[in-house]
């Protein structure tokens, strides 16, 4: 047992702050949020980072990388409220990785890590909410392949990404598909999201896919899993820099003559801020160092440390905006944004009751870390 | 970073294991799996088994007998004692005033207290709060006055926990009034036996007899039972106060309460109701939470990388958690929860309980009891004004 980083872990987290700090100002966000909430650039800076191929192995032009350096990663770029969505290529990184043939890994890996590609799971529908099992999505066999007809919603830059990973039904069996964007049948409408990152809607019609795996729901499963351990870590550098941001904040704003921070009942509520953001912290460790273990035992897993995320990002955020006044409503100030991006990672693979209901079905007698 | 426990961490738990199974008796693991009244007998009992196999000061280093176990492995064999049904030890004498006299008591001292503690033969109990003095223990007011080799003692202490059984008591004392309160505090040992000592029961709002009033009036107390220099009580208070803390979160027993919790749900049919159900499971993510905060402390106070702010948390997390097991426990039972027959508590008992579930009988007295964890061992309001130090300044 050892929650320490090793000195590489520490020294890549060090170079994504980095470039956090010096090449992701709040200006430049506040840019590519004006200009669509995407910006291609800055998502080529991340490929040159190695952080798009971070899942990817080695032999494939990746990093090769784990949980705990995805971890890494993610909560550097929570802290610095990034809206390209790295996460998506440690899915398809991942999922490709894990799940597809020779040929396809070959097409598309070193395409993901070199940031050439950016793959996106288009995964949600309107009928089935946080449900992954529920899908309208048909799949049929076609000549050189099959054919899709689907519509995929609130997929993150669905209309600026290369490529789709898509769950549909052949016949009653789920199975996850590769869908080029520029390919026939395919239309996308892009939108801005809460956060100021960008989503669409994808519209499928009879267009050509590549199958990835006939088991999709263990791939599913196993995608949106990647999608959660690395929504907590980016939750929980989200989370430290609101605190840090409050902390100064109440030290800084006088009222009555003095410091707000002289005041019991901030006091308190900073302490339960604190309280909330360890217990994400715990729990976002556990998530990535169970993101390896048997589906089971890694689903549940998710399922508890996603909960508790939830919750420790609805008492952050709103809390954050409380102590903060006037000011925290404000579109101007930098900590508004910060609330923004915990109310969106709540609600992005499975809000807090989706969760707590996947807790509460997968409960056994006996329950702690290791059970 | 790793979540595993080293194959010889494993392997220490295994013989843990085997041995609380093949040394806890039976009768006593009964009561604590069902919450029934321990006796000074069932506790002294557990006490002195331990103290034989040289655990009842499993946190001791070696050279004072002890097993020298790391923070892993002491919380090992706390979590494999819990889970077996093993009552608390009694944390006065080997917990909280061993580890006082090792660091601060002469060799003399350590020579005459230490065996009987390590033994479980000598049941210890804590003077430190008063009438007066709270979350504010600084301001105790009990007065021990030196004339020539001894110190004559007047005051009262209160809420002194099992004092009923004391034998010995550590105290903070005024010693002096001069400067900050703090700075006149002296830690006095005393002999509950001597003329002048008066231990008079509380009954708390459960019903049961678990803390005291205890008043000294000209109390003579020997110099030699001073604990390191006059008016220098207040440091070794502080030591004795950060020492385990890792174990003030209780995680073990509240993954054990946590398996009860579910079978009282399934005995009382909320099991298969949603609403009651997502309670559990809320209070299971909260264990699992707690369990891995205290984790983080542990590994880190192994590596010797001490520098984690968060042990502050452990204290309000972990009691608050106590609080809502034993209150959704009680609102299982429901109903069956309002009786109060104190008979029924206590292992044996063969009468009719009303609704025919005898193991309802402690759930409320329990949830009664477990109001205390948020208020002792400095409440949690003073607990968040510390917390909030390490965030704000």
């Amino acid at each position: 047992m050892d929650f320490d980083f090793s000195d590489d872990q520490v020294q890549l987290g060090d170079a994504v702050r980095k470039w956090v700090d010096k090449g992701y100002t709040f200006e430049r966000r506040r840019a590519t949020e004006k200009a669509g909430g995407f910006d291609r650039a800055a998502w080529n800076e991340l490929a040159e980072l190695g952080l798009c191929g971070l899942y990817v192995p080695e032999d494939d032009g990746g990093l090769g990388m784990g949980p705990v350096e995805g971890m890494v990663v993610m909560e550097e770029l929570g802290r610095g409220i990034v809206l390209e969505p790295l996460a998506q290529s440690l899915i398809a990184g991942g999922v490709l990785a894990g799940y597809a043939d020779a040929t396809t890994k070959a097409a598309w890996l070193p395409k993901i890590a070199s940031g050439e590609a950016l793959v996106v799971l288009a995964y949600q529908e309107r009928g089935a909410r946080y449900a992954l099992g529920t899908c309208e999505a048909k799949a049929t066999q076609a000549p050189g392949g099959y054919v899709l007809n689907a519509t995929k919603s609130v997929v993150p830059v669905g209309d600026q990404a290369d490529a789709f990973i898509v769950p549909a039904k052949i016949n009653s069996q789920l199975a996850l598909f590769l869908v080029e964007r520029q390919s026939a049948g395919v239309t996308t409408r892009g939108y801005g999201t809460q956060d100021g990152s960008r989503a669409a809607e994808v519209v499928l019609k009879n267009a050509p896919a590549t199958l990835i795996t006939q088991d999709g729901l263990t791939a599913l499963e196993h995608a949106v899993d990647i999608g959660i351990a690395a929504t907590c870590a980016e939750a929980v550098g989200v989370m430290d820099k609101t605190m840090a941001l409050t902390a100064e904040y109440l030290n800084t704003r006088k009222q009555f003559g003095v410091a707000i921070s002289s005041f019991q009942a901030l006091r308190h509520r900073a302490a339960d801020m604190k309280m909330q953001l360890e217990l994400a912290r715990s729990m976002s460790y556990y998530a990535s160092l169970k993101l390896n273990a048997p589906a089971p035992e890694r689903r549940a897993a998710m399922a508890r440390a996603k909960y508790q995320l939830g919750q420790s990002m609805r008492f952050v955020g709103q809390q954050s905006v409380q102590l903060h006044g006037g000011i925290g409503v404000t579109d101007e100030y930098i900590g508004s944004h910060y609330f923004k991006k915990l109310t969106q990672l709540e609600m992005t693979f499975g809000d807090s009751l989706h969760q707590l209901g996947e807790v509460a079905s997968r409960m056994q007698d006996t329950a702690g870390v290791f059970a | 970073m790793d979540l595993a426990f080293t194959p010889e961490e494993q392997q220490f738990r295994e013989d843990i294991r085997a041995w609380v199974a093949a040394n806890l008796p039976s009768d006593i693991s009964h009561k604590v799996h069902n919450a029934l009244e321990l006796t000074r007998d069932d506790m002294q009992r557990w006490a002195k088994i331990l103290g034989k196999k040289g655990w009842l000061g499993h946190g001791w280093p070696k050279e004072f007998g002890g097993p020298g176990w790391n923070s892993v492995q002491k919380h090992l064999f706390e979590e494999e004692c819990a889970l077996a049904g093993a009552p608390r030890v009694v944390p006065f004498g080997p917990v909280m005033v061993a580890p006082v006299i090792m660091a601060f008591g002469n060799p003399e001292q350590q020579k005459r207290f230490l065996p009987g503690i390590a033994s479980g033969e000598v049941w210890w109990s804590q003077g430190y709060s008063e009438p007066g003095s709270g979350s504010d223990l600084a301001s105790v007011k009990t007065r021990a006055e030196r004339q020539g080799n001894k110190y004559i003692v007047n005051g009262q202490k209160t809420w002194t926990t099992l004092g009923q059984y004391g034998e010995w008591i550590f105290c903070l004392v005024r010693t002096s009034t001069e400067g900050k309160p703090q700075t006149g505090i002296s830690f006095l040992l005393i002999d509950m036996k001597s003329p002048g000592v008066t231990v008079r029961p509380i009954i708390m709002l459960d019903g049961g007899h678990e803390v005291n009033e205890v008043f000294f009036d000209n109390v003579e107390v020997p110099a030699e039972n001073l604990i390191g220099e006059e008016n220098k009580g207040w440091t070794y208070a502080k030591h004795l106060l950060s020492h385990e803390r890792t174990n003030i979160a209780d995680v073990n027993r509240a993954k054990r309460e946590l398996e009860r919790l579910k079978r009282i749900a399934k005995r009382e049919g909320v099991w298969e109701d949603t609403r009651f159900r997502d309670e559990i499971a809320k209070l299971e993510v909260d264990v699992v939470a707690l369990e891995m905060l205290v984790l983080r402390v542990l590994a880190a106070e192994k590596s010797g990388k001490n520098s984690l702010d968060i042990a502050g948390l452990l204290k309000i997390r972990g009691s608050e958690i106590q609080q809502r097991y034993s209150e959704l426990m009680m609102l299982a039972a429901g109903p069956f929860a309002l009786p109060l027959i104190h008979e029924a508590m206590e292992a044996g008992w063969q009468g009719d309980f009303p609704g025919g579930e005898v193991a309802n009988a402690p759930l409320a007295s329990t949830y009664f009891n477990l109001r205390k964890t948020t208020i002792y061992g400095g409440s949690n309001e003073v607990q968040r004004n510390i917390v909030s130090q390490v965030v704000l300044g």
